[in-house]
């Protein structure tokens, strides 16, 4: 379903990144950086007064070739990037949102954690599983 | 897109400019010649014209010329370029070279842009593209379906000194006919049948008769009317006489720039020579060609030409090296404006103005007869409808093809003549009307080329009336590449199309399409259109500033195929701006790796250094196999950096020192437990620091000084501490004694997934001769590894020698991701102040293949690494608790004192309650 997962802190540093084929993994990393810009302009398109309102799913940010890229931004400013493959059409719209909230809800358990130090990169394995259990659907 | 010298109005009107061909008899080459100059050369300063041109259009209204420039070239007849749709390998290297030489200025105009948390550091012009796209347009060939770049006019230049010029003139006029009528050549293209014919009597004032010269002109202007010719007076000054005369030289930026383009085109054509068969659109070699091959004896000057191209020297010497214009006074600089002049507005617009009408009454004439019939035949035939005259006309992909003469053409070729001299309103209205004619057709090439100017005319007129038609563009570049196959003509388009869009700040536009633009075929084209692109996304009113970084990396990606390894670096590096420290680490990992290979080749070791460092530093995810890669390459840079290790020992990054953890012991190492004998002390460098412990014993130390000093405790006490570590007080001097050792303890940590190979490891120190008694001068050198005492010097070399360390020489490997410790002994041998300061030791990789023998053979470095302990963070006033100030760690700045006595005590059968109190 998903080939890459990327959590992105408010700075816009990477919290959490994960992509199927690890051999490839740089070429996520740009792509998943990019989109950053796409995300900061829908962010900056809704005015400050609506911000209040904002949906959090943005929908598609940009396709490439390959791939089609997915963003939701927190409340908090966190972004989540879903970068799907472009072959599987069978995706929908209302999919893709629903892995965001599964996401997003497995984001805030880590936020839970006593244990975990805000802005540090998510190492939990529940996080883990949830995000290889929505990438394994793939294949 | 950057920002460029030139307007977007000024480069495209620069683009199209008209031609003038020019025939020069071998008398009036001569006369140039004197100037190291042909006669093309001659006037090209001055082809812009500073002064306004008049002209009625068909219906009578004052057209302003404005700003013109025209282009006067010899005549080349050799076939150019086939117009196949893809650069010639020669033009392709032309341009490569062009890109090349232009870099920017060291340490030129950056601007600072800010957007959001980013300030980026950019160049904002980028005189490379610009250069890149002046020869692009001027290696453009002519094409059959424009004819912007058809030569208009014909000067045909005759000297003063002939016999008869009047015959000359006959005889050039003749061979400018027989060039354009006879069929035998394709090229050059002419404008329109009837080419304007400019006669121009040369005249050498240095040595021709004047009279007889104002004489011929006078003959001539019987002959071909005062408006048709012109006596040009040149050479005033004797080469003897005026070399005190400062005389701008207005050729070399013309000329200098043209002779890197011939230098470039010598190799290739003296290759194709031989064969018979030269190809090239460029006509600044044929001119020397041309020159070469009309002297008499022109065999002679072909195989000159042939040799020396094998040197490709010489003709930079003809157009560099030489000052042009020696002949030629201020004076003489004005009568060839005046010339320029004078044929452009008396000889050149009224030919054109008077075409445009006759094209124009041609136009109505049809329009109102054949216009109506020939869509009511069309309609009834069904697309039966040939042109005319075009039998040989092939059915290509793109479409049909029309005879030059077509009177399809004919509002193409009037729209061409109205855009020419800047009436662009008219040229609009004809484009569109040819643009809707060609694609009835299906003659897409030219409908393309139609839409291009169709827009391009819309864009020039300015004001409101028409907004700028954007899709005409697109069709128009889609066109010529999908359907007409032609990458030139759509890369052209492309780069107009930019252009205008960045001119109206629709950056966003610019940059898709610039991106479009890009393909497999050209890197060094994609890699300068990509690097645009990212400009216009640096450029938007929401700088996106990411997206900029990705595609400077794509362009230096596409530099770096195309050979151009400055560009290629300097993409990277603007592009690092973005990533840096930002936590993208395998990111950042790449870019680092790029710069430092990319360093390395173009000899700039210490940035390769410099950014290899940064990829060992960092806390690298990468995998284990790309560590040992990165590690590897970066030892071989560092091997390679000439001098280095002569000079000063290089830096090392790994392994990781904790420079905290770092404990130093003075004295003998004592075995704490022998048998029965315990001995009475509770420190060793094997035992973990008790802090309790240690303030026991500081008690008992105490107690013994009191009672030696009857009962005081003298101010200048403190403790003993023989083994100092990071919780211990450091903020004096330790005492360490002569002839007893000194160990220093270091801790490494391995932050990388593969095994590191450390060898010859030993102390860096320094030392300052002191005595405390008397002087003793009893220089005891230590046989040392030599490496250190030159390294002592190198660092060092005001300090005296005279103490000696023992090197710990071992050779051992460290495991990924471990942390150890290792020890060092010194052993001072006078009295002083010593200083540690670091470490040396060589740093090796181990081989690929994983096996973890030591392989004595695998390439090392030696380098050092410095130890610096910050001291505890200091807390007691105010400031120091609003600020943040360490306070010093003297742990490695011993001072040796004089021998003392050594006490060992050792206990045999200690009660077991007097130690544990």
């Amino acid at each position: 379903m998903a080939v890459c997962i990327a959590v992105i802190a408010k700075e816009n540093y990477p919290l959490y990144i994960r992509s199927v084929p690890i051999q490839n993994e740089l070429k996520f990393h740009y792509t998943v950086h990019t989109s950053l810009d796409v995300v900061e302009e829908k962010i900056s398109a809704v005015g400050k007064a609506m911000a209040d309102q904002r949906e959090l799913y943005l929908g598609l940010l940009y396709p490439t070739e390959d791939y089609k890229v997915y963003g939701c931004v927190t409340n908090s400013k966190v972004k989540f990037v879903i970068v799907a493959d472009s072959s599987n059409t069978s995706l929908r719209d209302n999919e893709i949102r629903s892995m965001f909230r599964k996401l997003h809800n497995s984001f805030t358990d880590v936020m839970c954690n006593p244990f975990y130090n805000p802005g540090d990169t998510i190492q939990s394995k529940a996080f883990d599983s949830m995000v290889s259990a929505m990438m394994v659907q793939a294949s | 897109m950057a920002q460029c010298v030139q307007s977007v109005q000024e480069l495209i009107q620069d683009s199209f400019v008209p031609k003038v061909a020019v025939l020069c008899s071998e008398d009036a080459q001569k006369i140039t010649r004197k100037n190291n100059l042909n006669f093309s050369e001659l006037l090209r300063p001055f082809c812009r014209l500073t002064s306004e041109g008049h002209m009625r259009d068909s219906n009578n209204q004052v057209q302003v010329v404005k700003n013109l420039r025209i282009s006067v070239n010899n005549v080349v007849t050799r076939p150019s370029v086939p117009t196949s749709g893809v650069h010639s390998p020669a033009q392709r290297r032309l341009l490569s070279e062009v890109v090349s030489a232009s870099q920017p200025a060291e340490g030129g105009v950056a601007n600072v842009i800010t957007a959001g948390d980013y300030d980026l550091n950019i160049s904002a012009t980028t005189p490379w593209f610009e250069a890149y796209r002046e020869s692009f347009l001027q290696s453009m060939p002519a094409s059959d379906h424009e004819f912007l770049n058809h030569y208009l006019a014909c000067l045909l230049v005759v000297s003063s000194s002939e016999a008869v010029p009047v015959e000359q003139f006959l005889k050039l006029s003749q061979e400018q006919h027989m060039i354009q009528h006879n069929g035998e050549y394709t090229n050059p293209k002419w404008f329109i049948p009837n080419t304007l014919k400019y006669y121009v009597l040369l005249h050498d004032m240095s040595q021709g008769d004047e009279q007889r010269a104002d004489s011929v002109y006078e003959d001539m202007k019987q002959r071909y009317g005062s408006q048709g010719c012109y006596l040009l007076k040149i050479n005033s000054r004797t080469a003897a006489a005026g070399t005190d005369e400062q005389i701008p030289d207005p050729w070399s930026q013309y000329l200098n720039k043209s002779s890197l383009q011939s230098q470039a085109f010598l190799v290739d054509l003296a290759g194709d020579f031989n064969a018979g068969k030269v190809k090239s659109g460029l006509p600044n070699f044929h001119q020397h060609l041309e020159t070469a091959i009309d002297m008499p004896g022109s065999l002679d000057c072909l195989r000159a030409v042939a040799t020396e191209t094998k040197t490709t020297t010489v003709y930079t010497g003809v157009a560099a090296g030489t000052s042009h214009g020696a002949c030629l006074t201020l004076n003489d600089h004005n009568r060839l404006r005046l010339f320029i002049q004078e044929f452009t507005f008396r000889g050149l617009l009224p030919h054109i103005e008077k075409n445009i009408r006759q094209l124009n009454d041609q136009l109505v004439s049809r329009k109102g007869l054949s216009r109506s019939l020939f869509s009511v035949t069309k309609k009834l035939f069904g697309g039966g409808k040939v042109p005319e005259k075009s039998i040989a006309e092939l059915k290509n992909t793109s479409g049909l093809l029309y005879h030059p003469e077509a009177p399809e053409l004919q509002i193409r070729k009037m729209a061409d003549l109205c855009f020419l001299v800047q009436h662009y309103e008219l040229a609009y209205s004809c484009y569109h009307t040819a643009k809707k004619d060609f694609l009835s057709d299906q003659a897409m090439l030219y409908a393309a080329g139609a839409l291009e100017m169709a827009a391009v005319s819309a864009f020039l007129q300015g004001g409101a009336q028409r907004p700028y038609p954007a899709h005409y563009m697109d069709t128009a570049i889609q066109t010529y590449r999908d359907v007409c196959k032609n990458k030139v003509l759509a890369e052209r388009c492309a780069l107009f199309s930019a252009e205008v869009l960045k001119s109206q700040a629709k950056y966003s536009d610019a940059a898709t399409l610039l991106i479009k633009m890009t393909s497999e075929d050209s890197d060094l084209c994609s890699a300068l259109l990509l690097e645009q692109a990212a400009h216009c996304f640096i450029n938007m009113r929401n700088p996106m500033v990411r997206k900029f970084a990705f595609h400077m990396i794509l362009a230096g990606h596409r530099f770096s195929k195309a050979g151009q390894k400055r560009h290629a670096l300097r993409c990277y590096c603007q592009a690092m701006q973005v990533y840096k420290g930002k936590g993208w680490s395998l990111a950042e990992d790449h870019i680092n790796f790029t710069i430092g290979r990319q360093s390395f080749t173009l000899r700039q070791p210490e940035n390769a250094v410099l950014a290899f460092r940064h990829i060992l530093t960092n806390d690298s995810q990468q995998t284990a196999t790309q560590q040992g890669a990165f590690l590897r390459e970066y030892l071989y840079v560092y091997r390679n950096v000439p001098g280095v290790c002569e000079v000063a020992l290089p830096q090392l990054p790994l392994p990781c020192i904790n420079s905290s953890a770092t404990r130093v012991y003075f004295g003998h190492e004592r075995r704490l437990a022998e048998g029965e004998k315990q001995a009475a002390t509770h420190v060793s460098l094997d035992q973990e620091f008790d802090q309790d412990l240690a303030a026991v014993w500081q008690d008992l130390e105490e107690q013994v000084v009191a009672a030696a000093n009857r009962g005081v405790v003298p101010s200048t006490f403190y403790p003993t501490q023989c083994c100092l570590n990071s919780q211990t007080d450091n903020l004096h001097f330790p005492l360490a004694v002569v002839e007893e050792p000194i160990i220093v303890e270091v801790a490494f940590r391995n932050p990388l997934k593969v095994p590191l190979v450390l060898s010859d490891l030993s102390l860096l120190w320094k030392f300052t001769l002191k005595d405390f008694s008397r002087p003793q001068p009893q220089d005891v050198m230590v046989g040392d590894a030599v490496t250190i005492t030159n390294e002592k010097e190198a660092i060092a070399p005001r300090v005296r020698k005279g103490k000696g360390g023992i090197p710990s020489v071992c050779k051992f490997l460290t495991f990924s991701l471990l942390s150890w410790q290792a020890r060092l002994k010194l052993l001072p041998r006078q009295t002083g102040q010593l200083t540690i300061l670091g470490l040396v030791y060589n740093l090796a990789s181990t081989p690929s293949t994983g096996d973890s023998t030591i392989n004595s053979n695998s390439p090392s470095v030696r380098g050092r690494q410095d130890l610096e302990i910050q001291g505890p963070r200091l807390n007691q006033t105010k400031e120091e608790k609003t600020s943040v100030s360490h306070g010093p760690d003297r742990r490695l700045d011993p001072t040796i004192t004089p021998p003392m006595p050594l006490l060992e005590v050792l206990t045999h059968h200690c009660p077991l309650p007097l130690t544990q109190k």
